[in-house]
């Protein structure tokens, strides 16, 4: 392999998405099979220099990509506008967890939309989707960050309203837009402030240049609310359940991932770019506080839906709060000695509940998409007795329940453990807290699965498409792996990270 | 432990004579229906004593969560400008 390849490895992974968004309405034109493939290859190309762009991170170190430079990867001087990327460890976390989802995702929709016409738009969308949220967490510039953050909207907006038949869906799209375009001007205003303050949007010139003055602090917040919402934090969250639960079942977790996308951007943002122009215990708390509000709200509001989609969205909701949380316990003792001494594992905690929550997410939405292909409700009241007839989607549900409640040895209670430790060292309040959003979030995936799955056969389902099964099956070994070696995903992919935003111990 | 179980639940198994009630649902006494449905407790119903007892907590939650995207505007003000005085103040 070449190695300049791998070095441009960044702009492949927008690239291909992006090129093959649009390849793959002609091909539809001529027929459903050359659509499907085209699709796949887009996506599993995308994985390729993914794994590409991880496997170069981890041999030679990070680099900057500048494109359209005659020697891209060479410039360092990004002082004027270029669009730039940055290839490092956290980059190669955060599009782990958002390739893994998508190719999950992109091989279950191929039985889950079989049924719909007009699926050339549909992949168009989630390919753009794909290439807007590779795209936020890849770029180091905040214009670019603008941009990607518009595409991402536009296309999942698109991707929510895809059922058009359905006015939930419709309403749900418009409720997202609405969300998406205040939150795309007010970042685009807090860019302006920094354009204005220093002339310059690239991450690193804007690092080396803010000195905490007081249109800094207010860039910040805009920035810090924005990329919040955007992760459904509590109480900006009302606008998740609606996207979630009316998105068709097979695109749902991609758009919980365009979430998890903005938390990858805000961490990125408050570790690399404003660490040193604030006092880390403030944006540290505001972390704790959102986090905590997002926990408990979030497996409350649960508590009360009989709509199973509702339900799983509730519960992203409040996985989202354990992240914030832990990385906001980490970055509040940044500089102090309890960094060394638990603040790095508090960190290590989050990311790592990231990338769980990233396929364990994926796993639970798509199971009950196919109860809901199954059954056709998404009702509680009216399901039941499912495990007689879907075997296979009762056992991925477990291990994605499972693992969102932090039952060992699911991947899930390795994070949540770093996390409770961590936390408790901090504040023991706030590891009690996490432990009983724990308890009650397995009350839940009880709930769900003995309404659902237990029960006399009620001889109302019917046979699943083979490929969601597999898209299952892939998500489950993932999660078996990460159960497994927790400790090797800990030193091997969240240690590099944590190193590439200049926080390593 | 399993084993144990596993034990006791062979002891009762093959003890076990099928009769015309044995195997039945117990439903409060109440025949039970011959619509598998019917026999399946679940839904809203499971927790109900758990939420009903939360529900001064749990109620005004959901009211909270109206549906109306004035309101999810109105959190984001809301939080932007909590955001913005706590930074304001403690840096």
């Amino acid at each position: 392999m070449n190695v300049d390849l791998l070095l441009q490895s960044p702009v492949f992974i927008l690239g291909i998405p992006l090129l093959f968004a649009f390849l793959t309405p002609l091909a539809d034109k001529v027929s459903k099979e050359l659509r499907n493939a085209v699709f796949i290859i887009g996506l599993l190309l995308t994985a390729l220099f993914v794994s590409l762009m991880a496997y170069e991170v981890y041999t030679i170190g990070s680099w900057t990509y500048v494109f359209g430079a005659e020697d891209p990867t060479a410039i360092t001087d990004v002082s004027f506008f270029r669009i730039t990327f940055l290839a490092d460890g956290f980059a190669v976390l955060a599009t782990l967890t958002i390739i893994i989802t998508a190719v999950g995702v992109g091989i279950y929709s191929f039985g889950n939309m079989k049924d719909f016409d007009d699926l050339g738009k549909f992949y168009t969308l989630f390919l753009l989707t794909l290439a807007g949220v590779m795209g936020m967490v890849l770029t180091s510039d905040l214009f670019n960050l603008f941009v990607w953050f518009e595409v991402t909207s536009i296309a999942s907006c698109g991707l929510i309203a895809y059922h058009n038949e359905r006015g939930e869906s419709v309403e749900a799209a418009l409720k997202y837009m609405i969300i998406s375009v205040i939150a795309g001007l007010l970042l685009l205003f807090s860019i302006g402030f920094f354009y204005g303050e220093y002339g310059v949007l690239n991450y690193f010139l804007i690092r080396d240049s803010m000195d905490g003055a007081f249109i800094d602090i207010l860039a910040i917040g805009l920035v810090m609310v924005i990329l919040s919402m955007k992760a459904s934090s509590v109480p900006m969250h009302m606008w998740a359940p609606d996207a979630y639960s009316e998105a068709p079942d097979s695109i749902t977790p991609f758009i919980a991932i365009t979430s998890l996308g903005s938390l990858f951007v805000l961490f990125r943002l408050i570790f690399f770019v404003f660490r040193g122009a604030v006092e880390p215990s403030s944006i540290g708390n505001l972390l704790i506080i959102l986090g905590v509000l997002s926990m408990f709200v979030g497996v409350s509001m649960a508590l009360k839906q009989s709509d199973v989609k509702r339900l799983i969205a509730y519960l992203s909701v409040s996985q989202i709060g354990y992240m914030m949380m832990a990385v906001g316990v980490g970055f509040a003792t940044l500089g102090t000695a309890d960094y060394g001494a638990f603040g790095v594992n508090a960190v290590e905690g989050g990311f790592f509940h990231m990338i769980n929550d990233g396929v364990y997410k994926a796993l639970l939405f798509l199971s009950v998409g196919g109860i809901i292909y199954a059954a056709d409700t998404r009702d509680l009241n009216r399901l039941g007795g499912l495990a007689h007839s879907m075997p296979f989607t009762t056992f991925f549900f477990i291990i994605g329940g499972l693992s969102i409640a932090g039952i060992p040895p699911l991947s899930g209670f390795s994070s949540k453990l770093l996390i409770y430790k961590s936390v408790y060292l901090y504040n023991p309040v706030l590891a009690i807290i996490a432990l009983v959003v724990s308890i009650v979030t397995l009350a839940l995936i009880g709930k769900i699965f003995f309404n659902a799955f237990l029960g006399p056969d009620q001889k109302i389902g019917m046979k699943i498409p083979r490929s969601m099964i597999l898209s299952m099956g892939v998500l489950t070994v993932i999660i078996v792996i990460f159960s497994l070696f927790p400790n090797y995903v800990v030193s091997e992919i969240i240690a590099p990270a944590i190193e590439a935003l200049g926080v390593a111990v | 432990m399993a084993l144990v179980a596993y034990l006791f639940y062979q002891m009762g198994e093959s003890s076990y004579k099928k009769t015309r009630l044995k195997g039945d649902p117990f439903i409060s006494g109440n025949r039970p229906s011959k619509d598998p449905r019917d026999i399946h407790v679940g839904g809203d119903n499971l927790y109900w004593g758990f939420t009903h007892a939360l529900r001064k907590y749990l109620d005004p939650l959901v009211e909270g969560h109206t549906g109306i995207v004035n309101d999810y505007v109105y959190w984001f003000v809301v939080t932007l400008a909590f955001v913005l005085v706590f930074l304001y103040l403690l840096i």
